[in-house]
């Protein structure tokens, strides 16, 4: 995963000024985050531990806000009070991968009494001015002016999801604990730092609609996310383009998938529809509706951060020329429902170890450990099964199994070499988790285990009766504890 | 590890090791056989495939077989226009030709018309493999001087090698521990006053040293024999997959003893040699009467060489006869061999001019190896992997030659199809487009407007005829395209394609 920031690393000087106010006092508090990241290609394992810190926002009530990217595979996290080296230990309460954003609890509850809290304040709008903050080592506050560039959909760091994002232009100097920082206006937080570059000194924020919408998710206990369409779709300037569809006089998107399990394709959206308005909202030809704070702002906005999962949704589309409604509600299945999970950050990667055939399932965090160009460099079935998911595997029941590798044992001499098989079957038997093909290989106790791969060399066989016996040969050599995780 | 062409740079010295012939014998004959090849060549530009590409100049080394024709590599006299041959202690440049190229083995024949040129020439014998450990001398022409240059060195390997030449193909290859540089490309490697081999590629940076290949003798008679009617046919392929037969409880699975024979089919490529005769699941026992290791070699005078070298030395409708154990039953199969089309998306070109339709600033292209070298890093997924998996998925069944669209020519009439480049064509005006020569026709059909549809979820991208119709020749004049359109084979071999033809629905 690619977690753009580095705040620690910036070398600059710049005009902070002292906090002389006691408004700032009782609003921020260090936390530090030791991670731990999970093994992928050896998943009976993790990966060294190091530390991350970062400053976190005090609510009213007591509870911290930081970044999701600053906790996520962590092994423990701590707050420190600014100014003395009074400690306690937090829960994690609601992470959103997605939106880059972690809801802390001290263990201890008192342990922020007498913090006031910093509370939200409005949208901020492209030329506003603002602060960032930062935490001396004293416990002081140092304010860094900065400046608001652009307010509009974005990228975030997670790769996955365009959202609201203000790029943000403001001189940091180097102090620690600068992991997260937040971005505040009056006293209030408008917002959180979670990317910054010091050569051009620009940075992105997570504005404060986004804050307001997780925190009002998580404040009934039960974290649900932000919603999704699930749909992808193409502009219609093009008036070719336009004339062929049968596009309005003006505005509208072309939709060229529709994923039947999201909220456009339940509403009863399909591919090929001209999607016009949302909730009332027309949308322009780029994919723009006028948002009354921001103006032009990508549709992105309009259905992942203003509404909440289970709100009803009105779309206005155009089929084969005749304009019609259609209603549904939002929700989040087009990207919790799939074969192939993205974002699994903090959970241990499943597997299961058959006499040195070391199967896993397939997860993005997976193909992420092969690097940068992972997409070049991971098998390219695992590649193709996971980018084109929605059609290789639409049904989201149907985990990808895999042969991740092979643990050379007398049992498993002459496959030492494969590894990336997507499996298909075992004894004729169709693999749909790694819990199913543990429950065939249990039930298994003579005879043969024919594995079906998708490629080369298409079956591997094993003896089960020699599999007990080499499990634990194998358990043994390799140093592993464990020989599953479903 | 990488391979290369061995085309320029580099002086080697080598320990002199006798006990290889008569030195004084073999010598003179190398100098009166050994010719100086020099090329100037021409290399398609497939960004630009309308242009007659780029010129360089390179020189490699050659001999004399009968007194009349010179071989070399193929990667010497590749994409040839003007190529000059000359002998040792003779500054006369000769003009010469090329009869024969090629390819896959990396070989090709020349020609020179003044007969002069080879008057005093001897007729190099053709040896066999030389044995590991024996000593060879190489000839050639390495950079650093003009003069005949000798290097000797030891048999160090003998083994399939992939032929970078191809950019696909494997065959035997001897490696030996002279290094072959730049200019020693074509030469030829003695033992025994014989020709035993000729020098084609070595390593290159830092990875090994002392590591030349050498093309040995039956891949150059294979190639000899192949051009006497005339004509160089390709090689051919069994066109199968198999596994090692080496776990006892796979062997036990397909009722095989411990024997240490056998290997198991594991896929067969439609089309192909093998296709309706092999099954997956088959173990082959021999092939032509020599057993299979389940290592899946087999011993060939003497040699272990893996069990395609049976086939390699076959040509297009020779047969192979394979003892095959099917469902606990002995039988015996007959194969008729013919070449891969299916991976020859995959092999190098070099000859034929890349092939292209131009249509309203939007250019079409086949995908094929040039065209992915040109897009190195700018492939798109879904591109990268329709070519990585076109033979392993048999997508030639459904789409023989993938098509395109790799460039838009920025004009007013397609501004909005900039973002559509990289994509695969899937159905033009309805009609599903299986290789280039589809894209014609299909821009025919249809009404006033042609739909271009890709495969994934992109848009359409719609043109208006009559706009195209008065585009084409600004576009033309402003980009410098002389034609529009270039679409005959040529000596490019395509699948067939196994897809239905009528009724077709998408």
């Amino acid at each position: 995963m690619r977690w753009a920031l580095v705040l620690g690393g910036c070398l600059c000087m710049a005009g902070g000024v002292w906090a002389e106010d006691e408004d700032s006092r009782g609003s921020l508090v260090r936390v530090r985050a030791s991670i731990q990241p999970y093994d992928q290609f050896r998943p009976w394992q993790k990966k060294s531990p190091y530390g991350l810190n970062g400053t976190g926002v005090v609510l009213p009530g007591g509870k911290v806000l930081a970044t999701a990217a600053l906790v996520a595979n962590r092994t423990e996290v701590g707050l420190e009070k600014p100014g003395s080296a009074e400690k306690c230990a937090a829960e994690v309460e609601a992470i959103d991968y997605e939106a880059n954003l972690a809801l802390l609890q001290p263990v201890d509850r008192n342990f922020l009494k007498g913090f006031s809290g910093v509370l939200l304040g409005p949208a901020l709008r492209a030329g506003d001015k603002t602060e960032v903050w930062q935490l001396e080592k004293n416990g002081e506050m140092l304010r860094n002016q900065a400046e608001i560039l652009s307010a509009g959909v974005g990228r975030y760091p997670s790769d996955e999801a365009g959202f609201l994002v203000y790029g943000v232009r403001v001189s940091l100097p180097k102090r620690d604990d600068s992991y997260t920082l937040p971005l505040m206006k009056d006293g209030q937080l408008a917002g959180m730092m979670m990317g910054y570059d010091r050569d051009s000194q620009e940075g992105t924020a997570i504005p404060v609609p986004m804050i307001e919408h997780f925190l009002k998710d998580a404040s009934d206990g039960k974290y649900e996310g932000f919603p999704t369409l699930g749909v992808s779709w193409s502009p219609l300037r093009d008036p070719n383009l336009r004339e062929e569809v049968l596009a309005p006089k003006s505005g509208g998107l072309l939709l060229t998938r529709v994923n039947p399990r999201g909220t456009a394709g339940r509403a009863g959206l399909r591919e090929g529809d001209i999607l016009i308005s949302v909730d009332g909202f027309k949308l322009d030809e780029d994919g723009n509706y006028r948002d009354p704070l921001y103006g032009p702002t990508a549709v992105g906005n309009l259905i992942r951060t203003r509404p909440t999962v289970g709100s009803p949704a009105k779309f206005r589309i155009s089929r084969d020329g005749k304009e019609m409604e259609m209603t549904g509600t939002y929700d989040r299945k087009a990207r919790e429902e799939v074969a192939i999970p993205t974002l699994q950050f903090d959970q241990a990667p499943k597997y299961l170890v058959v006499g040195g055939l070391v199967f896993q399932e397939l997860t993005g965090v997976y193909l992420q450990e092969w690097g940068d160009k992972w997409s070049e460099r991971a098998p390219q079935r695992l590649v193709e099964y996971f980018t084109f998911q929605q059609d290789k595997r639409p049904d989201p029941e149907k985990k990808v199994v895999f042969l991740s590798q092979v643990l050379p044992s007398p049992i498993t001499l002459g496959y030492q070499q494969l590894s990336g098989l997507v499996l298909l079957q075992l004894n004729g038997q169709e693999i749909k988790s790694l819990a199913e093909l543990a429950k065939v290989v249990d039930s298994c106790a003579s005879g043969n285990l024919v594995f079906e791969f998708r490629d080369e060399p298409g079956k591997l066989i094993l003896n089960a009766a020699e599999l007990p016996a080499s499990s634990e040969k194998i358990g043994k050599d390799y140093g592993l504890r464990e020989l599953r995780r479903l | 590890m990488e391979l290369r062409f061995v085309k320029s740079v580099l002086i080697l010295l080598l320990p002199l090791l006798c006990g290889c012939g008569n030195g004084d014998w073999q010598l003179g004959e190398a100098k009166k056989n050994v010719v100086m090849v020099e090329v100037t060549s021409q290399t398609w530009d497939y960004r630009l495939p309308w242009n007659p590409g780029t010129v360089s100049s390179a020189r490699g080394a050659g001999f004399v077989i009968d007194r009349k024709r010179i071989l070399t590599n193929a990667h010497v006299v590749s994409g040839a226009r003007y190529l000059t041959v000359q002998r040792e202690a003779d500054p006369r440049k000769y003009q010469g030709k090329v009869l024969f190229v090629a390819h896959d083995c990396d070989l090709a024949l020349l020609e020179v018309e003044d007969s002069e040129f080879f008057s005093g020439t001897s007729d190099l014998p053709i040896g066999g493999i030389p044995e590991l450990e024996s000593v060879v001398s190489v000839y050639g022409f390495p950079i650093g001087g003009d003069r005949l240059t000798v290097t000797r060195g030891v048999v160090s390997r003998i083994d399939y090698n992939s032929y970078t030449h191809s950019g696909r193909e494997s065959h035997l290859a001897i490696q030996i521990d002279a290094a072959i540089n730049p200019g020693n490309s074509g030469g030829p490697v003695m033992q025994n006053d014989k020709v035993v081999g000729v020098a084609f590629q070595g390593f290159r940076g830092d990875v090994a040293q002392n590591v030349g290949y050498m093309i040995p003798t039956p891949v150059i008679r294979r190639f000899l024999k192949d051009v006497e009617d005339g004509k160089y046919d390709h090689y051919v392929d069994i066109a199968i997959r198999w596994m090692a037969l080496e776990n006892p409880a796979m062997r036990g699975y397909y009722h095989r003893p411990n024997d240490g024979l056998g290997v198991v089919v594991t896929d067969i490529f439609a089309e192909g040699s093998s296709d309706g005769v092999l099954e997956k699941g088959d173990v082959l026992l021999s092939i032509d009467g020599y057993a299979i290791e389940s290592d899946g070699s087999v011993r060939l005078d003497g040699q272990p060489v893996q069990l395609e070298e049976i086939v390699e030395r076959k040509f297009a409708g020779d047969t192979v006869e394979l003892e095959v154990w099917r469902n606990q039953k002995l039988e015996k199969k007959q194969i008729t061999l013919r070449p891969a089309e299916m991976f020859s998306m995959y092999e190098n070109l070099y000859e034929e001019p890349p092939r292209y339709v131009l249509y309203g600033g939007l250019v079409f292209q086949p995908l094929t190896a040039n065209l992915m070298a040109g897009l190195v890093s700018g492939a798109d997924l879904r591109l990268r992997q329709t070519y990585t998996l076109f033979g392993q998925d048999q997508l030639y069944k459904e789409t023989p030659e993938p098509v395109i669209l790799t460039t838009v020519l920025p004009d007013r009439s397609n501004v909005y199809l900039a973002g559509l480049t990289g994509q695969v064509v899937r159905e033009i005006n309805g009609k599903r487009i299986r290789t280039l020569a589809d894209v014609l026709p299909a821009l025919e059909l249809g009404g006033e407007r042609s739909v271009i549809r890709f495969e994934g979820d992109q848009r359409p991208a719609v043109l208006k005829k009559k706009e195209v119709d008065q585009v084409m020749p600004r576009i033309m004049t402003q980009y410098g395209i002389t034609q529009p359109n270039r679409t005959e084979l040529g000596s490019r071999r395509l699948p067939k394609g196994s897809y239905q033809q009528e009724g077709e629905s998408r």
